[in-house]
């Protein structure tokens, strides 16, 4: 333990031992099981099959949810409970219905006690970054899929969090968006770089964003398999053939259905 | 953990504890005369009387039993025949548009009319017997019955009447095979509605004007300035409605189940 | 340019048919049916059934003409007066009530029971003992019309709490709130539409509420009206009142959808 604990003493973001179990006695499932891994300043995804414990390995880190052992570290400090200093994007977009993309993108340095004019001018900013200058005044409902989900970049981005966590993201697009906001993602991240861990089950999304990739074990209780690599320059071809080389391997290596 | 499973239990008690504080509060209040029993009964005396009616027809001129049976028996026969005709004519307004067309407009102004406004023309036009509250009761849940078998069949995933349609079903057969069973729970909801609106009206209109029923017996109560009449009156007609709101449900399930197999 | 002048004329002539067979033109054919109907059975029958025209001319005359010493827009404001009182009773004590219940398991464990035990109660039962306690006048009309209009706003708001998708917790959270901001930025604003859902459904109902109360021992009143109709064998001012009674409950429903699009205008998502 105080090994591990010194070989990922210099990352930002440090998990340490992690199992996480759900359920009492005979009901008892083993989600996560020993999990070791750091993320420094970096694009890492984290790359699993439904069921691998891939989004509870993220609520952890979010501290939405408790290890049931281990410990997770953010810039060397124990994560205890949810805080503003990591940004999760969520996997079903969950906007405040009753705000307007303004209201939303203000919503955490509203929080934080900013004043009103800062917190414009800023979620301002951050809005056009995204992309979604001209919409401030729209409601989550009046958005596509995609545009909800540039909001939800977009309120995590705000807060100037250490990390942003993202859960599949794009899972409920369709495909030609998908690659549109995969493309934008990497093009935002650019702009103002932070640590992201991203959370998906898609191969070919992984190998597009990542700098690297965990991979997880595809059965309960999700393990951590291997670490790739990706060293490809941006902006990358899906088509290129070192693109299709790591993804082969990938695949190969995970047993993953594409 | 073992925090967790005391406090379940005690989430489980207090309900319990809740109705009987309740009724010893409340029997406290008539006991110690805080307030008078002219105006309020305790309610040993409401079970008293409740026992005493079981078999006395004074002061009302009947048992509590036949008062309920008469009020369950008005509210039924109006109720069924609101299901009878409002059922169908929902479900086919969902679906055929030249009977959605004509029918509506009458619905919509039927719609806004409260059930109990209903009753002065009808003790005016039929009497305060049998016929008129079972009237008053039908006009109350058919609107409740209509809307939610209409609303069904509109629900409809077009995703199926579409598939039906590729295998060349006929207009009427994706009705009776498609839009009706998947109408059947919206239709189902709204018969518990439809429930509680003509228990509720019958009510008001048993204490308007009627000879023999519950709504009549606590009218009784307050004429004979016996609070315990009133509240035993109360208290039946609340209980009668949990019970037909218990059979509906039965029924509803053996249905449910019947048609969907 | 020649093809879309002829999709233009079969357009035309398509919406035509389109409009012969559309459903405002039955609802026309349907309404005209409805009063040649009535008309006729009355006066076949003009001891039972008023004329539409008889009943019109009542309306009219009423707006003159006083009943029990009375004009008629007097007998609704009444009416109404009766159900904005209580209606604003109903609100201030069932809204914290249903929020608090839908908030703490431990409140609702206590007030459940008692409110399930009412539930099945129609307010109206309540009149009699409403009328020995307090009397004729309008404390016991309000008293009722309290008990009918509060159980669906009980009802709503707690329900509101209890289905708020829990990821607008998390979410909040992740973006800094504490609990104080947790009630104030998500749970009050999520559960409105719920709550608003039941102040529609309270509203109808004390309007019920007030028309059978008013049946029941008025001197003013719409429910007071169409009983004095029925004693004085007069339909017309039955069916006149039933039809001011109705239009009201109409325009009160309205009334609330408007203020609904008006404080909850994100809502439309959750009709979808």
């Amino acid at each position: 333990m105080e090994n591990r604990t010194r070989a990922l003493k210099n990352f930002k973001v440090q998990c340490v031992g992690i199992s996480k179990s759900f359920g009492e006695g005979n009901e008892k499932k083993l989600i996560l099981d020993d999990i070791n891994f750091g993320v420094g300043d970096e694009f890492v995804v984290v790359l699993g099959p439904g069921q691998s414990g891939k989004t509870t390995l993220l609520n952890l880190i979010a501290g939405l949810e408790r290890p049931s052992t281990g410990q997770v570290f953010v810039d060397g400090e124990e994560v205890t409970g949810p805080g503003p200093d990591r940004g999760l994007v969520f996997q079903k977009y969950t906007l405040f219905p009753w705000k307007t993309v303004m209201g939303n993108v203000e919503m955490g340095l509203k929080l934080s006690g900013m004043s009103k004019k800062e917190r414009r001018e800023m979620a301002s900013y951050y809005i056009d970054l995204v992309g979604l200058k001209g919409f401030e005044n729209s409601y989550p409902h009046e958005l596509s899929g995609g545009m909800k989900q540039r909001v939800s970049i977009a309120r995590a981005y705000v807060n100037k969090p250490k990390v942003m966590l993202l859960d599949e993201p794009f899972g409920q697009l369709d495909a030609q968006t998908r690659y549109l906001m995969e493309n934008e993602i990497i093009r935002i991240w650019q702009a103002e770089k932070r640590t992201i861990i991203f959370v998906t089950n898609n191969i070919e999304e992984a190998i597009f964003l990542g700098d690297r990739i965990l991979s997880l074990d595809g059965k309960f209780p999700g393990r951590l398999k291997t670490i790739y690599d990706v060293d490809l320059d941006r902006p990358r071809d899906r088509a290129d053939t070192s693109f299709l080389k790591i993804r082969q391997r990938i695949t190969e290596e995970t047993m993953l259905i594409l | 953990m073992g925090k967790k499973s005391t406090n379940t239990l005690v989430l489980r008690i207090i309900p319990y504890v809740s109705i009987l504080s309740c009724l010893i509060i409340w029997q406290l209040i008539v006991v110690l005369n805080i307030v008078p029993n002219t105006l309020l009964a305790s309610p040993l005396q409401v079970i008293k009387l409740f026992i005493y009616k079981l078999n006395h027809t004074q002061p009302d001129g009947g048992l509590i039993l036949v008062h309920a049976f008469v009020s369950l028996k008005e509210a039924l026969i109006g109720y069924v025949l609101a299901l009878l005709i409002g059922i169908p004519l929902g479900l086919a307004m969902g679906w055929f548009k030249p009977i959605d067309g004509l029918i509506r407009p009458l619905f919509e102004i039927l719609r806004p009319i409260p059930p109990v406004a209903w009753i002065p023309l009808t003790i005016f036009w039929f009497g305060i017997g049998l016929s008129g509250k079972v009237f008053i009761i039908f006009l109350a849940g058919l609107v409740p019955v209509v809307i939610n078998s209409y609303t069904g069949v509109r629900m409809t995933n077009p995703v199926y009447i579409r598939m039906a349609r590729t295998y060349g079903a006929t207009k009427w057969r994706i009705f009776i095979d498609v839009c009706v069973p998947s109408a059947l729970p919206m239709v189902f909801g709204g018969l518990q509605v439809a429930l509680s609106v003509s228990w509720m009206t019958l009510v008001a209109a048993e204490l308007i004007a009627a000879d023999s029923g519950l709504g009549f017996f606590i009218t009784m109560g307050q004429r004979l300035l016996m609070p315990d009449m009133i509240i035993l009156g109360i208290l039946m007609i609340g209980l009668t409605g949990v019970v037909i709101g218990i059979i509906v449900d039965k029924v509803e399930k053996r249905l449910v189940a019947g048609m969907w197999r | 340019m020649a093809i879309s002048k002829i999709e233009n004329k079969t357009a035309v002539k398509i919406a035509l048919l389109e409009f012969l067979r559309s459903k405002y033109i039955l609802y026309a054919i349907s309404l005209i049916l409805f009063i040649i109907f009535w008309d006729i059975s009355a006066k076949m029958n003009g001891r039972f059934l008023p004329r539409p025209w008889a009943v019109l001319m009542e309306l009219i005359n009423g707006i003159n003409e006083p009943i029990a010493g009375k004009i008629l827009i007097v007998h609704l404001w009444y009416s109404l007066k009766r159900v904005f009182i209580a209606y604003a009773i109903a609100i201030a004590i069932g809204i914290p009530i249903g929020l608090l219940m839908g908030y703490s398991k431990l409140i609702n464990a206590w007030i459940k029971p008692i409110f399930d035990l009412f539930k099945p109660m129609p307010p109206i039962a309540w009149i009699s003992l409403a009328i020995l306690w307090f009397g004729i006048g309008e404390t016991s009309k309000v008293f009722i019309i309290v008990l009918g209009a509060i159980v669906p706003v009980i009802l709503n708001s707690m329900n509101g709490i209890r289905l708020i998708d829990p990821s607008l917790y998390h979410a909040i959270r992740m973006l800094g709130g504490n609990s104080r901001q947790e009630i104030l930025e998500v749970t009050l604003p999520a559960s409105l539409p719920a709550i608003f859902a039941g102040l529609q459904i309270s509203l109808s109902m004390a309007w019920t509420t007030v028309v059978a109360a008013e049946l029941m021992g008025a001197r003013e009143g719409m429910g007071f009206i169409i009983i004095r109709g029925m004693s004085v064998s007069n339909p017309a001012m039955i069916v006149g009142g039933m039809l001011v009674i109705a239009v009201t409950a109409w325009l009160l429903s309205v009334l609330m959808t408007l203020l609904e699009r008006r404080i909850c205008p994100w809502k439309t998502e959750l009709e979808h």
